[in-house]
């Protein structure tokens, strides 16, 4: 492939846009055909796992038609955008393919009708965003962002996973529609709130609310079309998605709607903040997206109609600017190889498309009159109005809006208007059309559906019908209500203003009370993160020490401990075993067992030690053979002679050789503590031996056995009978086991043998 | 050099065929009387470790048929194939088939559940002999 690049550049371009983004292309195509032919919801589903009640139910309705056109139809931009940005990378290949695995892990996320399904394709996400932000995984800083990105997602994905097992038990389905009709039934369980908790923290860590919120911006890491994609436009929102979801089932419960609305509120208050402490712009554009999550997550959990419609409109009007003020950084980065905003001016000249992008796209991100922006903020206006929130939230709105507008002023004005100051070795050029018209196409868009918020008019209602099903139409129209929002949007841009004229000396004064660096969640996910070394080091230190008797002690020690726990909880009966099963012959076997276990300790010499150890394994034997089990008994004497024999060929070379290290001296074997181990290990083995002897036997089993083995396995064996016929599937997995474990010990035992050498 | 013990060679030169013969007797006898694949194996095993006691592990290891890995793979497979019969025939996985054909007009009863028990038998010795062998092997010196 690269040759033919080099020849000619121009067509293979072109080419690469039309293969990477045909297919995004197409689904989308379809689907918006489609959209138009048959009414929602559409209802598919196969039968996949029956016995765990986990088919393949697709339930597309408005709320998954807006998902599924923004993941296609962004996702076919960010396709044609990445062939300009990663053209001549080398991970560009990977880049792509991981891209197309995430997208239909996203549409299979938002047209899953199941719980279980859902999640399966929510770890997918998380999974594909780990590769994707550390793509550049030379470079340290993306290793760590991608691995803080999975951890703090997939820790929020098993408590997801534990809430939809728990929300599934308590509602006795985990069909999301079901779910939603039978709410009403089960809304009073007391585990509800326990569920809900759970479900919460995993749509928080997906959709960087606070606490999780530091993984975002330093997701960064990502190359910028996958930022815009995964970052901004798609993924994150999957955590709002989730809980916007769910809605129509908890919006009647208190603890959902305060939960909601707080950490929606406080979230996005948070991170406008935070927005003032970055000088990249990228990391700007991130702060702005946790806000934004923020705001939308406060939006589901508000009550009424008119915030289901705000939150689907906020939705669309997001993903219409943010994706294309991301391209944009990707092409200042591009061509003029910087994102800090101080070394970043005047570049209208150099990149006029670029910059008439930007303006585009932050008229709407700021909420002017006649962008879609403005639709969005006029039904949070509406929403707010109806839901009577507290003074304190519409506050914050406020302020997370005012934030909103100095960021829009920073990408549209600081940075491409006014005069370049800034000395520069080369000159910034102006990016490739296809990485042009993405972002001029989504911004024109957000104008287009501003000017005429009629046409998306019934994508929004049938969306927010899905969160509040009794939506009717006419609240639509009703919510472009212009007196309450002109308010909001003269004070949201005053404040803006002043914020951003005052953006540096903010900068300036505020870095040095950076609390959150210090104390905030992600200092002790730092903490939490550096200490797991030390604390691996300790306990291997302390457990892994390599000696024998060390291992023995522990082990020992364990298994008295949990008998123990066991019989005390169990509480049984003691008595003495009955007499009548001593003959001579056991009598015999139990006194040639103790004398090789007594002699033992009296014994240096290890080849001695060996054989004297032996007769506690031969004695075994012995007793087996006249206590009825002659099989037992046969196996028992063969195991004991391979043993004995293998480990005196060792022993035997070993003394050949000097001896590594010197002998422990013969007292420590007596050391109080191992003694007093060793005794309480016995007496509680006895003791349990004693106990579950006196236990009555059941011995319908082996009745079973013992009279079909003849008629139905055609042998008297039964022992073997079992074995190779009754449970012949379990004997073919033992000795699968017996083979796995030679294929895994003999490169062990080869490389030993190397360094023997 | 190391020492050798010259009658335990000798010995051993007639010990292990006829203990290895031992181990099929068992092998064969276990349908009805205390024995199988299982106890088999073992003794074979037991056979390959007194022959690395009297020689050395890796002349032990290189007695054994097709070397350790493939025998015990090879009991395994045989195992397995010995359940296909029954599929053929409509009935569960590695239930046994049991056919008798006369020869000399001695009846010869014969089923797949000797394949496997065969199979367990190789199984067992390839696999414990391995690591066995390979073990001591790891620690001798060469030769």
């Amino acid at each position: 492939m690269m040759p033919l690049e080099q020849d000619n550049p121009k067509s293979d371009r072109l080419r690469a846009v039309l293969t990477t983004a045909l297919l995004p292309g197409t689904v989308f195509a379809l689907l918006l055909c489609a959209l138009f032919a048959a009414p929602l919801p559409w209802q598919f589903s196969w039968p996949w796992l029956t016995v765990l009640d986990l088919d393949l139910a697709v339930y597309i309705d408005g709320l998954s038609a807006q998902f599924l056109l923004l993941i296609t139809g962004i996702g076919a931009l960010v396709f044609v955008y990445g062939t300009g940005y990663l053209a001549n990378r080398p991970e560009r290949r990977r880049v792509f393919g991981l891209l197309l695995l995430f997208m239909a892990a996203m549409i299979g996320a938002v047209v899953s009708d199941h719980l279980l399904l859902l999640f399966l394709f929510w770890e997918l996400t998380s999974i594909l965003s780990f590769l994707l932000i550390g793509i550049d995984h030379n470079r340290e800083s993306s290793r760590k962002s991608a691995q803080q990105a999975i951890l703090v997602t997939g820790a929020g994905g098993l408590c997801l996973l534990a809430g939809i097992i728990l929300l599934g038990q308590i509602a006795g389905t985990y069909g999301i529609q079901e779910l939603i009709v039978r709410a009403p039934s089960y809304l009073e369980d007391g585990r509800l709130n326990a569920a809900l908790g759970l479900i919460f923290m995993g749509a928080f860590t997906k959709s960087a609310q606070f606490p999780f919120h530091f993984w975002l911006p330093n997701a960064m890491a990502a190359p910028t079309p996958v930022s815009a994609y995964l970052h901004s436009a798609t993924m994150v929102k999957l955590g709002v998605y989730l809980l916007a979801r769910l809605d129509a089932a908890f919006s009647d419960l208190l603890f959902w709607e305060y939960t909601l609305v707080t950490i929606g509120t406080f979230t996005a208050v948070m991170a406008a903040a935070q927005t003032v402490f970055e000088r990249d712009l990228k990391r700007i554009l991130a702060w702005s997206t946790v806000a934004t999550l923020g705001t939308l997550v406060m939006l589901v959990g508000l009550p009424g109609q008119g915030a289901a419609l705000a939150a689907a409109a906020l939705f669309f009007a997001h993903a219409l600017y943010k994706a294309p003020l991301f391209f944009v950084a990707g092409n200042l980065d591009h061509g003029a190889g910087t994102r800090e905003i101080d070394s970043l001016t005047g570049m209208r000249r150099y990149m006029p498309w670029t910059a008439a992008a930007a303006l585009l796209a932050a008229l709407s991100m700021a909420g002017l009159p006649l962008t879609f922006g403005f639709v969005a903020k006029d039904a949070i206006t509406f929403a707010k109005t109806q839901a009577e929130v507290l003074h304190l939230v519409s506050y914050a709105t406020v302020f997370v809006n005012g934030i909103a507008v100095a960021v829009a002023a920073i990408a549209a004005l600081h940075i491409f208007w006014g005069r370049d100051t800034v000395p520069r070795q080369v000159k910034p050029h102006e990016a490739s059309p296809c990485m042009l018209l993405p972002p001029l196409l989504l911004a024109g868009l957000g104008l287009l559906f501003g000017i005429f918020p009629t046409l998306v008019d019934p994508l929004l209602g049938s969306a927010a019908r899905a969160m509040a099903p009794g939506f009717d139409a006419g609240q639509v129209t009703a919510a472009y209500d212009l007196l309450p929002v002109i308010e909001a949007t003269v004070a949201a841009l005053a404040c803006g203003f002043m914020i951003y004229l005052g953006w540096n000396w903010l900068h300036a004064h505020l870095t040095r009370f950076a609390v959150f660096d210090r104390i905030g969640p992600e200092a002790w996910y730092r903490r939490v993160i550096d200490s797991l070394p030390h604390l691996a080091a300790w306990q291997t230190r302390r457990l892994q020490h390599g000696l024998l008797p060390g291992y023995l002690a522990i082990m020992l020690a364990a298994v008295t401990f949990l008998v123990w726990l066991l019989l005390l909880a169990a509480d049984p009966v003691f008595a003495w075993p009955d007499t009548e099963g001593m003959t001579v012959p056991v009598l015999g076997a139990c006194l040639l067992i103790a004398a090789g276990a007594i002699t033992t300790l009296f014994v240096n010499d290890h080849l001695v030690l060996l054989l004297v150890s032996g007769l506690v394994g031969y004695g075994s034997a012995v007793l087996f053979l006249f206590t009825g089990a002659p099989d037992l008994a046969f196996t028992q004497f063969i195991v004991e002679t391979v043993f004995v024999v293998v480990v005196a060929t060792v022993l035997v070379r070993l003394r050949r050789q000097p001896p590594p290290v010197r002998k422990a001296p013969p007292e420590s074997r007596l050391r109080p503590l191992a003694l007093t181990l060793a005794v309480v290990f016995g007496a509680t083995l006895t003791t349990l031996i004693l106990l579950v002897s006196d236990l009555p036997f059941d011995t319908s089993l082996t009745d079973f056995y013992a009279a079909q083995s003849l008629p139905a396995a055609h042998g008297r064996n039964v022992v073997n009978i079992i074995l190779v016929d009754f449970r012949a599937l379990d004997t073919l997995g033992e000795i699968a086991v017996l083979a796995f474990a030679l294929l895994a010990a003999w490169p062990l035992l080869k490389l030993a043998r190397g360094k023997q050498r | 050099m190391t020492r050798r013990a010259l009658i335990a060679e000798v010995f051993m030169r007639v010990l292990y065929p006829l203990l290895l013969a031992a181990a099929i007797w068992v092998l064969l006898r276990g349908h009805n009387a205390p024995g199988g694949g299982f106890i088999a194996g073992l003794l074979a095993v037991a056979a390959s470790a007194a022959y690395a006691l009297v020689f050395d592990a890796r002349q032990a290891l290189r007695r054994l048929p097709l070397g350790p890995v493939r025998l015990a793979a090879g009991g395994v497979l045989l195992a397995l194939l010995s359940g296909l019969p029954a599929l053929w025939q409509g009935r569960p996985f590695l239930s046994h088939p049991w056919l008798s054909f006369g020869l000399a007009g001695i009846d010869i009863p014969f089923s797949t559940v000797m394949l496997f028990d065969l199979g367990v038998f190789l199984a067992v010795w390839g696999a414990l002999a391995g690591y066995c062998l390979k073990l001591v092997e790891s620690i001798e010196e060469e030769p």
